[in-house]
């Protein structure tokens, strides 16, 4: 499975990652547009900071995934990849997977979980690699 | 290998998928005493709310069974365990094992007051209850829940969505005592009472009344409250009477070891019917919930096929949300005794520390770090450098990297790892 | 849980109160800013134009040139002169308001204003060569003014006040074209030159950036100096007392915050006014009790003695006591969300510039024609206001503390010499003889990226500790107001032995408070005095001096900063300029820059780190002048 590994050292905090996240996942697909939505896009990654360290922190798919254990009407799965999506059809919002989330990635958005699903629709790949000024989000292959 | 599970929920579902995982050809056979597709129990409130319909209760698709080649005898229920592995099943059929997992899960608790056995007296514990809920609605003008616990309140939520009046009626001083502490539960209590739910509590109900059909609570104050529902909500017992006689040893539950094996060799059990280690307390106990069960299931499952995977432990961890309040609780919240710590935020966050470890907290609003603070519990890891970020608005999982660094050897999880992976473009290059 | 974001007590105890409350302070919005864009913040993020918005990466990867072929150095430089121009414009455009009050008083058109500095006003007339024989002070008033205002407009030639400086740094300025022709000139020339395809040598660009904060310097901060000196009168030492706890709970409470005194000396005279005393005392209030906040409040301090609430930082705080009936703001340095925070408590926001308006904050407009009328209408409006201050949101923190402040230029000639012997040798001998080891200017405001007042403070202890005098202004002096420096009893508590010494020969504190930042023209009007006076070199960047702003954040001080350094003085900020990223650039401000004006940047977080960098410079210089050795502190 491909996924998307942060680089801290490089990271800037620019939050570029997160407006390319947010009009990736939006109905209109470009900035201008997104930005009038309603609802509003919302980005899965997001850009956190302690002292002098800068991540961008979004699910990481976890081989283990603790969200797929709990959540309690199967919305979280792995997908065939590895990846870990999430069915929205059938989240009913019990926030059972924020409960158990170590690295916090799911959002709570009024009556849906939110994550990162690696961009799954888009046939280039995760946009928020693409968008980083500085390389710092890299999309490489796990290693076993 | 011949495998054979007792229970068809999430212990014994999640069982099926890690033993294929492991021994795609040994033969599974499941028996369950619900002739029904594979469905989430946490979920009817929801569907009884109406937010759900009955489709969306499944949780695995319809050919699971058959695209994991189990054979699955539905209907019919496990009497006994037998000794020179067997199980005798509710028909008399004998079905021998070589490995068998106890995942018979809980039923709910009844209250022993007169008047329990009238028509319109329920439990919420499977989809039978949910559905003869839903049949007496048109006729239903008030419903009373009897406990404060989860159950009382999500049914009380789910039928108070449907339009019915609503009455809970809460034997301690205040709703979700089990998990809750006062002010935490005071901020759903508050929000149920404003949207017109009726809560009572320090009170019980000494007896039901109705003409074959219920048409009445009568509460310990001599108060009577009209309904034509009454749910019970009054926790859960583990159906352990099928292992009578045998060696397996239980308690509240099946007491099991930290690789899920009973007493009794080649026998495991897992979900809401065994009693594991608290991972906090280290007493034998049960935390019957949904994640606890999947990961007991899993875990059953792969010692059954050859491994020999330890299980940390359960925790009490709980996540509902009412009227667009979400409130997740971990751990222990209601400390009793000597040398613990709390940490508060109005509005709310409170931490319960001992040694400058979580032990336990409550959220109300504000879940979204819920993950973290809960990794930091399990792993029980000394906050001392962030115990005064844990309460403020910024606080995020950046904020415990240094902890991460810190405690490698706690952060095992190859995940933890990839976070610190500087030699990403090093080795790009 | 709030301790370490100042060094002032009372600061922790009101943001519990506003945590209580749930009123977000700059505290927490820059919390909640966090992280900060790292592009920005090492500069080579350029907006110039819709080709970009364009970044160069710092680490090599990705862009190395913006859209326009335009390179780290050449961006930076074009953000850090357009800082320059925003701080100049600041700082000049203030002198220019003051050179329209004094034109407009002098012609009898404003009410509430006078020309109570008539010494300042015949020695400025002597310098810009205007009559005073047999003439009015009016008249005389009227042609200083009017000069004044000339230089703003003005096209070629050389800004007046650089011929105060020593002959040999006219010389360095001219030789290098820095200069300043015309205060408006230089700001606009500015923007030209970093518009797209202009000026792309940052060594060009930064030579524009020097002359126009000269022209800030010498300019426009010099001119609004001795024109508020000529209408208010100039400073003299002067006591009071500083911090939060001045606000007053039986009294009305006055804030007045911003910087120009056209507004707030008139304001402190509407506030004596007797029949609004009566109307104050008829609602039960004792009296009518006025404090000023950020530079505004060092204008009234220095000349009227009026008591300072506290520095940029507390702005908000101030609200958050709910004790304050009106709030009145006019320019700089004035936070936008004064207004929402008022709404949680009965305090009024008052905006009085037209050319500073606030969302949700009443608006009375003031002018110099009928200012002392509206000054009265706030002060009533305060009066009427305060029945509806609520008790029980009342939380004034002690914290109190005495200070004295007052010092200028010409006022170092009496204190050293006494009336009939006004003379700087005192001081050049103090220094000569290595009793003090030189002198220094901390300034500058403050900034949550460090622990509140907290640098200020530090590094002023530690220079005086080694016997620097330290002279201040600005949001600075006020944190040394608070920490108790500006008392002669602070010399006995942190000061070395010489500066001890000379604190009790003169009976002054061994920190100078020289007013506000504008009146940093004051430092450099010293320094010239002491050159004239002899024995310390012939030019500025002789002297054993240097500058200092730990904890700065506006663009004012970007421009202070550089014509500090353009000025030959070694200029330590406590947080780098936004250049990092244009590594050429910043070797140049860090170090090249010295060749060819004899000052230059460095930038030092840790104040006693700065504070050695200092010391080591004093004593290099000293060196260089073959000074006798410090008599105490080696």
């Amino acid at each position: 499975m491909k996924k998307v590994y942060c680089d801290v050292s490089k990271c800037l905090g620019c939050r570029s990652c997160e407006i390319a996240c947010a009009v990736e996942h939006s109905k209109s697909k470009t900035l201008f547009l997104a930005i009038k939505e309603e609802p509003l896009p919302i980005n899965r990654r997001k850009v956190q900071a302690v002292d002098e360290i800068i991540i961008s922190n979004a699910c990481h798919h976890c081989e283990e995934a603790p969200c797929i254990s709990a959540c309690m009407s199967g919305a979280m799965y792995k997908a065939p990849d590895g990846s870990t999506q999430h069915d929205e059809e059938k989240c009913v919002g019990c926030w059972m997977c924020i409960m158990v989330c170590p690295f916090a990635a799911i959002s709570r958005q009024t009556k849906l979980a939110l994550k990162c699903d690696l961009c799954k629709d888009r046939t280039e790949g995760p946009v928020c690699v693409i968008s980083c000024p500085t390389k710092s989000l890299v999309i490489k292959e796990v290693q076993k | 290998m011949n495998y054979v599970i007792i229970g068809a929920s999430a212990a014994g579902i999640s069982a099926i998928e890690s033993i294929r995982e492991t021994d795609k050809n040994g033969k599974i056979t499941i028996v369950s005493d619900e002739d029904y597709p594979i469905y989430s129990r946490c979920l009817l409130s929801y569907y009884l709310a109406g937010t759900i319909s009955e489709e969306k209760l499944k949780y695995r698709d319809d050919d699971f069974y058959k695209k994991n080649n189990v054979n699955a005898i539905l209907g019919k229920k496990v009497e006994l365990v037998l000794p020179d592995k067997k199980v005798k099943l509710s028909d008399s059929t004998i079905v021998p094992f070589d490995k068998l997992l106890i995942a018979t899960g809980s039923r709910s608790k009844t209250e022993k007051i007169p008047g329990v056995q009238l028509e319109g007296v329920l439990g919420l514990r499977n989809i039978e209850d949910a559905k003869k809920i839903e049949v007496r609605l048109d006729k239903t003008k008030t419903a009373v829940m009897l406990g404060g616990g989860l159950i009382g309140l999500r049914a009380a939520y789910a039928l108070h969505k449907r339009g019915v009046k609503v009455t809970v009626v809460v034997k301690s001083k205040h709703v979700l005592s089990q998990i809750l502490d006062e002010e935490g539960a005071s901020f759903i209590q508050k929000e149920m009472e404003k949207q017109g739910i009726k809560i009572l509590t320090g009170l019980s109900a000494t007896e039901i009344v109705g003409n074959k059909d219920v048409n009445g609570v009568v509460l310990e104050n001599g108060e009577k409250i009209d309904c034509e529902i009454v749910v019970i909500g009054k926790g859960v017992q583990a159906n352990t009477e099928l292992v009578k006689g045998t060696d397996i040893k239980t308690e509240r539950g099946i007491i099991v070891d930290d690789e899920l094996k009973t007493t009794v060799s080649d026998i495991y059990s897992a979900g809401d019917v065994a009693q594991t280690s608290d991972l906090i307390t280290g007493e034998k106990t049960i935390n019957a919930l949904w994640p606890n069960a999947v990961i007991q299931g899993k875990i059953a499952g792969l010692n059954m096929a050859g491994k020999n995977i330890k299980y940390d432990g359960s925790l009490a961890m709980n996540s509902v949300e009412f009227f667009g309040l979400p409130t997740i609780s971990y751990g222990i919240t209601k400390p009793k005794g000597e040398g613990y710590e709390f940490i508060v935020k109005k509005k709310y966050k409170k931490f319960v520390l001992k040694n400058n470890k979580i032990v336990g907290f409550v959220l109300v609003g504000d879940i979204d770090n819920a993950g973290v603070y809960g990794s930091l519990l399990r792993k029980k890891i000394d906050i001392s450098s962030v115990k005064n970020k844990l309460l403020e608005n910024n606080f995020n999982f950046a904020k415990i990297l240094p902890l991460i660094k810190e405690h490698k050897d706690k952060f095992f999880e190859k995940e933890y790892d990839e976070v610190f992976a500087e030699q990403i473009n090093a080795v790009k290059r | 849980m709030n301790n370490e974001k100042s060094a002032d007590s009372s600061v922790k105890e009101t943001l519990c109160v506003a945590c209580d409350r749930n009123i977000s302070t700059v505290f927490d919005r820059f919390e909640a800013m966090q992280p900060e864009c790292g592009f920005g913040q090492l500069g080579v993020c350029c907006r110039n134009c819709v080709m970009g918005p364009c970044r160069i990466g710092p680490f090599g990867e990705g862009a190395k040139e913006g859209i326009c072929g335009a390179n780290a150095d050449t961006i930076a430089a074009r953000n850090l002169v357009r800082m320059i121009a925003g701080g100049a414009a600041a700082h000049s455009d203030h002198g220019r308001d003051v050179a329209h009050t004094l034109l407009a008083t002098s012609e009898g058109k404003t009410e509430g204003y006078a020309i109570k500095g008539k010494e300042k006003l015949f020695d400025l007339a002597k310098e810009l060569n205007i009559k005073t024989e047999n003439r009015k002070i009016e008249e005389i008033a009227h042609d200083v003014a009017e000069k004044c205002f000339a230089e703003f407009g003005q096209q070629y030639g050389e800004l007046q006040f650089t011929k105060r400086a020593p002959k040999k740094r006219q010389e360095i300025w001219r030789k290098n074209k820095l200069t300043p022709r015309g205060i408006d000139r230089e700001v606009v020339e500015i923007m030209h030159r970093t518009h797209i395809g202009v000026d792309n040598d940052y060594e060009n660009l930064i030579q524009q950036g020097m002359r126009a904060s000269l022209s800030d310097g010498w300019g426009g901060s010099m001119i609004a100096t001795d024109l508020q000196d000529i209408l208010f009168g100039s400073p003299t030492p002067v006591r009071s007392v500083s911090n939060l706890g001045v606000l007053k709970e039986d009294e009305v409470n006055i804030i007045v915050h911003g910087h120009e005194p056209t507004l707030s000396d008139v304001i402190v005279t509407a506030s004596q006014d007797k029949e609004l005393l009566e109307l104050a005392k008829s609602y039960g209030a004792k009296g009518i009790n006025l404090a000023g906040i950020c530079c505004t409040a060092n204008e009234i301090l220095m000349r009227r003695g009026i008591p300072i609430a506290g520095n940029f930082l507390q702005q908000e705080l101030a609200i958050i006591t709910g004790a304050v009936e009106v709030f009145i703001t006019d320019v700089q340095c004035v936070m936008p969300s004064l207004g929402k925070i008022a709404g949680c408590f009965h305090t009024k926001v008052v905006s009085t510039s037209p050319k500073a308006k606030f969302p949700g904050v009443e608006h009375i407009e003031f002018s110099e024609e009928e200012a002392l009328p509206i000054a009265k209408k706030i002060v009533r409006l305060a009066i009427e206001n305060y029945k509806n201050r609520k008790k029980e949101l009342v939380n004034i923190p002690k914290e109190k503390m005495e200070l004295i402040a007052g010092f200028t230029s010409e006022y170092v000639f009496k204190m050293l010499g006494g009336k009939y012997r006004a003379t700087y040798r005192p001081l050049n001998d103090a220094i000569i003889s290595g009793r003090l080891r030189g002198a220094v200017g901390i300034v500058g405001c403050n900034n949550p990226k460090v622990k509140h007042d907290w640098a200020h403070i530090e590094l002023t202890k530690e220079l005086i500790k080694n016997d620097v005098l330290v002279v201040t202004t600005g949001c600075s002096a006020i944190a040394s107001a608070k920490a108790g420096l500006l008392l002669p009893e602070a010399a006995k508590k942190y000061a070395g032995k010489g500066l001890q010494e000379i604190c009790e020969a003169v009976g002054c504190p061994p920190v100078l408070h020289m007013g506000s930042c504008v009146d940093i023209s004051r430092i450099l009007t010293t320094l010239c005095n002491v050159i004239t006076e002899g024995g310390l070199g012939e030019d500025i960047s002789d002297l054993p001096v240097a500058a200092a702003a730990p904890e700065w954040m506006s663009e004012k001080a970007v421009s202070i900063g550089f014509y500090a350094v353009v000025s030959g003085i070694y200029t330590v900020l406590g947080l780098p300029l936004p250049v990092m990223g244009g590594k050429n650039l910043t070797e140049y401000l860090t170090n090249d820059i010295e060749n060819t004006v004899g000052g230059k940047f460095a930038f030092e977080p840790d104040p006693l780190k700065a504070a050695k960098l200092i010391i080591e410079h004093l004593n290099k210089k000293r060196e260089l002048l073959k000074l006798k050795p410090m008599m105490y502190i080696k």
